[in-house]
C-alpha cells in the first residue's frame, strides 16, 4: 500500500479560500433535515419515561384509536415483535445486554422512548401523545458509576447480570518497578471528569419513508456518521443495507453526539411501514438534551504516581471508571479509544490502568468532540500540574522536562501507538508568548493577598486522527473490524465539468471548499470550478463503512479519497489527451481548463472536448480506452495499518497525531469562587493546512466548548436520575458576552504518513478544561485542596477555599523515597 | 378582536403583503418556516435562548419563538432572506463570509440579522459591544471569534481583542 | 415546544382587557410573553385564554411628574426603558438595569411589568423595585384600582399581590433623595444566582441612610437589621463587610443544578456587601 502522490506545486491547496457553503448558509438557503419533507408525511411525537428506572406496567393508547388525525401509534412490544435486538459491540456479560430500538418492560433512564405517535401535524401528535397512558413501577436508580458497581446496586439489565458493561487492565511497562525506584511517588485520591455535551443548535430530525411498492427506506437525517447507523439497525428490522438510502444536506452541528441518531430511525422507519406514510420528527431542545446523548463521564481513584528527583514522570498507575449511561450506543469503544494517547504528550514508559465502564440510569453516553481521550488526557494534565505544585517544580519546566522531543518522531509509545510528527515545545512558547506569560506573573504576584487572585495554566493535548478500528478488538476480539477509510468520487461531466461526490457528512467542516482546492490544484482549474455535491446520498455510492465526519479524519480519509479519485481521473484524462493529440502522456499537462501539450499550447483539447467522446461521441472515442475509461473515478482510501494485537492491547490505533497546546489566565474571586478567563491562547499543530483559516475555525470552537464545559456546562442529575438541566435556561451554553477572546498560532509538522502532511484536527483534545484547571489549581495554591474535577462552577472552587475538596485531607500524599 | 382559538391576520413580510389564517396557538417561528416554507430562521432550544429563529419585528430583532403568529397581524417582519433579496450579500453578510464567521451555519440566519441590528443602532462598536449585541445568539462552531471580528469588519473596523 | 389549545383576544383598551381576564376562570395577560410563552410551551399551566395587552398605549407610558416621581406603564419594554431620556438622570439603576437585561431581542419585547408579576426570584425587577420603594397601580373590574408598596406586592415564589382577574397598570418611583444612589449587584452564574440592591445616601463619607434588597430569593427580602447597622459606617470595605456580614442571616435561598442554598447563604453578604459600596461610591451596577 502506497500513500497517495504528494500535490505538487499547489495553487490552491494552503490558501485561505472562502468556503463555497457559505452563501447559501449566510441566506437562509441551506437544506437542513427540519427544512425537507415528503409528501403525504405525518409528524411523529415520542412519548418518554418521566422515571430513571421503572418497569412498565401497561401502556394503553386506545384514547387515540378513532381520534381524527392520529395515524398510528407504536409501543416497545410492537417493536419487540417485529425486529431484532440491536447488535452490542461489548462482549459478554456488556454484550448479552437485549436493546431493543425502543424501551420493552423497563425504562432506564429519563426520557427514554416508550411509545410514538404519528399525526398529520405536529401539534396534534403533541397532543394526542398526551393522552396515551403509560403505568409504571419505579425501581431505584443507580446514577453514580461507583456506586454502580457495589454488590447490593440495583441492577439495570437483567441479562447483563451486573452494572459492569467491560472491564480490562492495560499494563505496560513495568509500573510496579517504577512506583519502587522513583524519588517521590504522588498519590492522588480520587479525579472526577465531569458529563457534558456539546449540545449542537440543531437537535437530532429525520424524515423517513418506508416505501412499500419498492420495499426500501429513505432516510433525510442529520445523523453524521450514517453507515454506522445502517449497520446497527439494518439487522435489527431484519433487512439487508442495500434497503436504505441515507441522505443529508447541510447538518447544524454535530460534534460527534450525532452519531446517537440511530435507534429513533430505526423507529421511525417501524411507523412509517405501519402507517403506509412518510414520518417526519424533529426532536426538541428538552428531548436533546434528555436522549440525544452526553459526553463520558469518569472517575479516576487511587492514582500513583512515580516521579525522579529530576522531574521526570516515569509513569501512571491508576482506576478508571467510565459512566456509560443506560445503554452501550458506541460504547464500550471509549473504553480502548483513550489508549490512543496512553501517555498524552509525554515520555511516561510504565503504565497500570484498570479500566471498567458502569451502566448507571442515565442517557447513554455517545462521543462527544475529543472523546474518551481528553478524558485520559485531562488526568494526565491534572497528574502533571499536581506533580509540579506538591513537588515545587516549574509548570512550564516540568512538561518540556517530559514532553515527547522533537527528534523523538516518529515516537512508538508503550503500547505501540506511533506519534507522527510535532514540536510540542515550539507549540507551548508560542502559546505562552500569545498571552505574554512574564508579565501574568508579574501581575500574578501583584494580585497576592487579595481576593482577586491570579493563576495561568497550561493544557497539552494530542488530538489522535483517523482510528484504527481494529482497536475494537482489543475490547472484543470477536469483531470483524479494522483499519479505517473513506470513499469519494470524482468525475468530468458531459460539458466538461468536475464534479466531486464525498462519503463525509460536513456540520460545519467545510468539505466542499477544502475537496474542491485540492481537487482545483490536480486538475489545473480553480476550485470555483469544481463542483462538490453537497451532504451525502447513500445512492451516490460513495461511502465505506466507516464514512461520516467524526473522530478528526477528514483531513486524511476524506482528502486522500478525494485525491486519490481526482488522480484517477486526471490520469484517464491525460491518457485520453495522449491518444487523441497524438503525444505521449508525459507530454500532457492539465491546466485552464484544457488537457494540452507542454510547451505546445495550440495543441490542446478543453475538458468539454474530452467529455464529449466518453458520453455521446463514442464512435470517436480511441479504441485503446473504450470500455476501460468512465471519466467517473471512484477511490476508496486506505490508510496503512494493521490489526492491533488484543492479547497485549497493543498496536498503532490511529494514523496522526496533531497537538494542541493551550494557556489559560485566569482570575479568581476568592469571595465567590467565580472564575473568569482573562487571556487564552491555542497553539495549533496539524501538519500541513490545506485550508488555515478552517483549522482556526476548528481551534477557535474546541476552545470554545472547553472553555465553556470547564466553568459552565454540566449535564447534573440528581439522585432520582432526574436532569437538572435539560434546556438552555438550565444548561449554560455561553454567548458571545461570556466568551473571551481566543488568541491563535501555528506549528506544521507534516506528517510523514498520509502523503500530503496533514493531519486530523478538529476536536482538540478538552485542553482548555486541562487548561483551566492548571489556572485555578495556579492561582489556589497549595494550601486548598487539589483541583479534582474537570467542572469548576463558583461553588466548588469556594469549596476548594475553604478546604472541601473531592478526596479526603487535600487529595493528594507525596511519599518520598530514601535516598532523594 | 374577539376572543377565538383561530385568526384571519394580515402583515408586511420580507416587503409583501402577506394575508393567513392561524390558529391562535402557533408560534410565529412555525408559522413562517410551516405554513410560509420560510425555512431561513431555525429552531434551536425550546426556551427562547439560542437566537437561531431571530427575525425582525417592525424594525427591532425579536424571537419568533417567543411569539405567537396572531401576534404579527398588522406589523411587518423581516427575516434573513430579505437581507440579500436582490442577489447581492450585504456587508454583514460578505463579512462572515470572508472572516469565516460561520461553521455549520444553523445559528447563522438569526446570527447576521443580530449583526445587522447591532450594526444599524451602533454603526462603530466595540468588541466588548459587538459580544453584547450578539448576547441573544448562541453559536456552538466558532467560539465566536470570527463573529465578532467579521461584525467589526463590516462595521469598517479591525479588532484584535 | 407546541402549546396546548388556547383562545387570544386583543382588547383594545385597559376596561376590555380587564373584562377579558375575568371572562374566564384560566385568562391571562399576555405582555412581552418573554416569560409566559415558555410557560404555555412546557405547559406548566392551564390557561384558556391569552389576553394580549402588549399594543396598549394607556399601558406605555413613561412619565416624570413634577416632584420628580416617574411614572412607568407596565407595558414599557426593557428597549424603551433603557433607552428613555427620561431616565438619563435619578434613578438611572432603572434604565441600567433594563439595559443589562437577557438580551437585545428580550429587550424588544419583555416589559417591566412582565418582569415583575411573573416574579421568578432570578428576575431583575423586584429587588430594584422594592429598593426603590416603588408603588404598584392595579386595576380591576369596574374601575376597581388600587396601589400596592412594591414591598408588599411580591408575596411568594411567583406569586404576586395581583389578584385573579386585575391587571397591573402603572409603577411610580420617587425621586432620590440628594446624595443618594443605587448599587446594584450579581453573582452570576449562567443565571443569577444571588443578587443585592442597596439605595445608599451618604454625608461626608460616612453612610447616614440606607435600604438593603436581597434578590434570587422567593421574595425580595429586605435586611432592616443591617440596614440599621449601616447608617453611620464608614464607606470603606472593611466596615461596610463588617455592617453586611449578616446580610443572609434568617434567609432561605433556593437550591438548584447551579448551587446550593448553603453556597448562596455565603455569598448573599459578599454580594450585599458589593452592592452598599457601589451605592456608596455613586452608584454602579456589578
Amino acid at each position: 500500500m502506497t500513500a497517495p502522490t504528494r500535490v505538487e506545486t499547489p495553487r490552491w491547496t494552503g490558501q485561505n479560500y472562502p468556503r463555497k457553503e457559505d452563501r447559501r448558509l449566510l441566506t437562509g438557503q441551506g437544506r437542513y433535515v427540519d427544512d425537507r419533507g415528503m409528501i403525504r408525511q405525518g409528524y411523529a411525537h415520542f412519548v418518554r419515561s418521566p422515571y430513571a428506572h421503572a418497569r412498565i406496567v401497561s401502556i394503553d393508547t386506545s384514547k387515540l384509536e378513532n381520534m381524527t388525525g392520529v395515524y398510528c401509534t407504536l409501543v416497545g412490544e410492537e417493536v419487540k415483535e417485529m425486529t431484532d435486538p440491536l447488535f452490542q459491540i461489548a462482549p459478554p456479560p456488556g454484550g448479552n445486554m437485549v436493546e431493543y430500538l425502543m424501551a420493552v418492560d423497563k425504562v432506564r433512564y429519563q426520557g427514554e422512548p416508550v411509545a410514538v405517535v404519528l399525526a398529520e401535524t405536529r401539534e396534534l401528535a403533541r397532543d394526542a401523545a398526551d393522552l396515551v397512558e403509560v403505568k409504571y413501577e419505579p425501581l431505584p436508580p443507580v446514577t453514580d458509576a461507583i456506586a454502580a458497581q457495589e454488590p447490593d446496586a440495583p441492577i439495570l439489565h437483567d441479562e447483563v447480570g451486573t452494572n459492569v458493561s467491560w472491564q480490562g487492565t492495560y499494563e505496560y511497562g513495568d509500573i510496579d518497578w517504577a512506583l519502587s525506584e522513583a524519588d517521590h511517588v504522588v498519590k492522588i485520591d480520587k479525579l472526577h471528569f465531569h458529563r457534558f455535551s456539546s449540545t449542537p443548535i440543531e437537535c437530532f430530525g429525520v424524515v423517513v419513508n418506508w416505501d412499500r411498492g419498492t420495499d426500501t427506506i429513505e432516510v433525510i437525517s442529520n445523523n453524521q456518521m450514517p453507515m454506522f447507523g445502517a449497520m446497527m439497525i439494518a439487522p435489527s428490522l431484519r433487512i439487508g443495507i442495500d434497503r436504505f438510502e441515507f441522505v443529508s444536506q447541510d447538518i447544524g452541528g454535530g460534534f460527534g453526539i450525532k452519531i446517537n441518531l440511530y435507534k429513533q430511525t430505526g423507529v421511525l422507519a417501524l411507523l412509517s411501514r405501519k402507517a403506509g406514510r412518510p414520518v417526519k420528527w424533529v426532536e426538541t431542545r428538552t428531548e436533546h438534551h434528555l436522549d440525544g446523548g452526553h459526553g463520558n463521564e469518569r472517575w479516576f481513584l487511587d492514582i500513583e504516581v512515580p516521579v525522579m528527583a529530576d522531574g521526570t514522570i516515569l509513569g501512571v498507575k491508576a482506576r478508571a471508571i467510565d459512566d456509560a449511561g443506560a445503554y452501550l450506543h458506541y460504547e464500550p469503544l471509549g473504553a480502548v479509544i483513550w489508549s490512543q494517547v496512553l501517555p498524552g504528550c509525554y515520555k511516561m514508559r510504565h503504565f497500570r490502568i484498570d479500566y471498567s465502564q458502569s451502566l448507571t440510569n442515565k442517557c447513554p453516553t455517545v462521543p462527544n468532540r475529543g472523546y474518551s481521550r481528553m478524558q485520559h488526557l485531562w488526568m494526565l494534565e491534572r497528574i502533571v500540574d499536581v506533580v509540579a505544585h506538591e513537588l515545587g517544580f516549574d509548570p512550564v519546566e516540568i512538561r518540556k522536562r517530559n514532553y515527547v522531543q522533537p527528534e523523538d518522531y516518529p515516537y512508538e509509545t508503550p503500547n505501540g501507538c506511533v506519534y507522527d510528527s510535532g514540536n510540542l515545545p515550539l507549540s507551548l512558547d508560542k502559546a505562552l508568548e500569545l498571552v505574554d506569560y512574564p508579565k501574568w506573573r508579574e501581575r500574578q504576584k501583584e494580585a497576592e493577598g487579595t481576593t482577586k487572585r491570579i493563576g495561568i495554566g497550561i493544557g497539552s493535548t494530542l488530538d489522535s486522527g483517523t482510528n484504527n478500528f481494529g482497536q475494537s478488538r482489543i475490547i472484543n476480539r470477536e469483531l470483524p473490524f479494522s483499519g479505517n477509510g473513506e470513499a469519494a468520487i470524482c468525475k468530468l461531466d458531459l460539458y466538461g465539468e468536475v464534479s466531486v461526490a464525498l462519503g463525509t457528512t460536513p456540520q460545519g467542516q467545510g468539505h466542499e471548499t477544502t475537496a474542491a482546492q485540492v481537487v482545483a490544484d490536480i486538475l489545473g482549474i480553480t476550485p470555483e470550478e469544481v463542483t462538490v455535491i453537497p451532504g451525502f446520498d447513500q445512492a451516490r455510492n460513495s461511502y465505506v463503512g466507516f464514512s461520516g465526519t467524526y473522530a478528526s479524519q477528514f483531513a486524511v480519509t476524506g482528502i486522500n479519497a478525494v485525491i486519490g479519485a481526482a488522480n484517477k481521473l486526471k490520469a484517464e484524462m491525460v491518457e485520453l489527451a495522449a491518444l487523441v493529440l497524438g503525444a505521449s502522456e508525459e507530454e500532457i499537462e492539465l491546466a485552464e481548463g484544457h488537457a494540452r501539450v507542454i510547451g505546445d499550447p495550440e495543441r490542446a483539447i478543453p475538458f468539454i472536448g474530452l467529455a464529449n467522446m466518453v458520453y455521446t461521441n463514442n464512435a470517436e472515442l480511441p479504441t485503446e480506452v473504450a470500455e476501460r475509461i468512465s471519466l467517473n473515478c471512484r477511490h476508496v482510501y486506505v490508510p496503512p495499518f494493521d490489526p492491533p494485537d488484543p492479547d497485549r492491547k497493543y498496536g498503532n490505533l490511529t494514523l496522526t497525531y496533531a497537538s494542541q497546546i493551550h494557556v489559560a489566565v485566569v482570575e479568581v474571586d476568592t469571595e465567590t469562587g467565580k472564575v473568569e478567563v482573562l487571556d487564552y491562547a491555542a497553539v495549533d499543530d496539524c501538519g500541513t493546512r490545506i485550508n488555515p483559516q478552517i483549522v482556526e475555525g476548528q481551534v477557535h470552537g474546541a476552545a470554545a466548548h472547553g472553555i465553556a464545559a470547564a466553568l459552565r456546562e454540566e449535564m447534573r442529575y440528581d439522585e432520582d436520575g432526574q436532569l437538572l438541566n435539560a434546556n438552555f435556561l438550565y444548561y449554560h451554553a455561553p454567548s458571545a458576552a461570556d466568551m473571551p477572546h481566543i488568541k491563535t498560532d501555528w506549528v506544521e509538522s507534516p506528517s510523514p504518513f498520509t502523503g500530503t502532511g496533514a493531519k486530523g484536527m478538529g476536536e482538540g483534545g478538552g485542553a482548555p478544561l486541562h487548561a483551566i484547571c492548571s489556572a485555578i489549581q495556579d492561582a489556589l495554591g497549595t494550601d486548598v485542596p487539589i483541583v479534582a474535577d474537570s467542572f469548576n462552577p463558583p461553588e466548588r472552587v469556594y469549596r476548594l477555599l475553604h478546604g472541601e475538596g473531592l478526596g479526603a485531607g487535600r487529595g493528594v500524599e507525596v511519599v518520598a523515597k530514601g535516598g532523594s | 378582536m374577539d376572543r377565538s382559538d383561530t385568526f384571519d391576520i394580515e402583515f408586511t413580510l420580507n416587503g409583501e403583503a402577506v394575508a393567513a389564517t392561524v390558529p391562535a396557538r402557533r408560534l410565529l417561528i412555525h408559522f413562517l418556516r410551516d405554513d410560509l416554507d420560510l425555512t431561513g430562521p431555525k429552531i434551536g432550544c425550546d426556551t427562547g435562548h439560542c437566537g437561531a429563529c431571530t427575525v425582525l419585528y417592525n424594525g427591532r430583532t425579536i424571537k419568533s419563538c417567543m411569539m405567537l403568529a396572531v401576534q404579527a397581524d398588522g406589523a411587518t417582519i423581516e427575516t434573513v432572506e430579505a437581507l440579500a433579496a436582490d442577489g447581492e450579500m450585504t456587508p454583514v453578510q460578505q463579512a462572515f463570509h470572508e472572516h469565516h464567521a460561520l461553521q455549520c451555519g444553523y445559528c447563522t440566519s438569526g446570527m447576521v440579522m443580530s449583526a445587522t441590528y447591532l450594526l444599524e443602532k451602533n454603526p462603530s462598536p466595540s468588541p466588548e459591544e459587538i459580544r453584547e449585541g450578539l448576547r441573544g445568539n448562541l453559536c456552538r462552531c466558532t467560539g465566536y471569534v470570527n463573529i465578532v471580528e467579521a461584525v467589526a469588519a463590516a462595521a469598517g473596523k479591525e479588532t484584535s481583542a | 415546544m407546541i402549546l396546548a389549545p388556547v383562545e387570544y383576544c386583543r382588547p383594545d383598551t385597559v376596561d376590555e382587557a380587564v373584562e377579558a381576564l375575568n371572562s374566564s376562570p384560566d385568562a391571562r395577560a399576555l405582555a412581552g410573553g418573554q416569560s409566559l410563552i415558555n410557560v404555555l410551551k412546557m405547559r406548566a399551566a392551564a390557561v384558556d385564554l391569552l389576553v394580549d395587552i402588549s399594543r396598549l398605549e394607556e399601558l406605555k407610558g413613561i412619565v416624570r411628574h413634577d416632584d420628580g416621581t416617574l411614572e412607568i406603564g407596565a407595558g414599557v419594554t426593557y428597549a424603551e426603558l433603557a433607552e428613555s431620556d427620561l431616565l438619563g438622570g435619578d434613578p438611572r439603576a432603572i434604565a441600567e438595569v433594563a439595559a443589562d437585561t437577557v438580551d437585545p431581542q428580550v429587550r424588544h419585547r419583555g416589559t417591566i411589568g412582565g418582569n415583575v408579576c411573573h416574579a421568578d426570584p432570578i428576575n431583575n425587577f423586584p429587588p430594584l423595585m422594592v429598593a426603590l420603594g416603588a408603588t404598584m397601580h392595579v386595576v380591576g373590574p369596574d374601575g376597581a384600582a388600587r396601589d400596592i408598596p412594591a414591598e408588599e406586592f411580591f408575596t411568594g415564589f411567583f406569586t404576586t399581590a395581583v389578584e385573579d382577574g386585575e391587571l397591573l397598570k402603572s409603577i411610580t418611583v420617587p425621586a432620590l433623595a440628594d446624595g443618594t444612589a443605587v448599587g446594584y449587584v450579581d453573582l452570576e452564574i449562567g443565571e443569577a444566582a444571588a443578587r443585592a440592591v442597596a439605595v445608599v445616601r451618604t454625608e461626608d463619607d460616612q453612610i447616614a441612610e440606607a435600604k438593603l434588597v436581597i434578590g434570587c430569593l422567593p421574595v425580595p427580602t429586605r435586611r432592616p437589621e443591617v440596614e440599621a447597622a449601616l447608617v453611620g459606617t464608614a464607606v470603606t470595605e472593611a466596615a461596610v463587610a463588617e455592617a453586611t456580614a449578616a446580610a443572609a442571616d434568617g434567609v432561605e435561598p433556593l437550591s438548584d443544578a447551579d448551587a446550593t442554598a448553603e453556597y448562596r447563604k455565603a455569598v448573599i453578604p459578599v454580594v450585599a456587601k458589593r452592592a452598599v459600596l457601589a451605592a456608596a461610591k455613586g452608584g454602579h451596577r456589578g
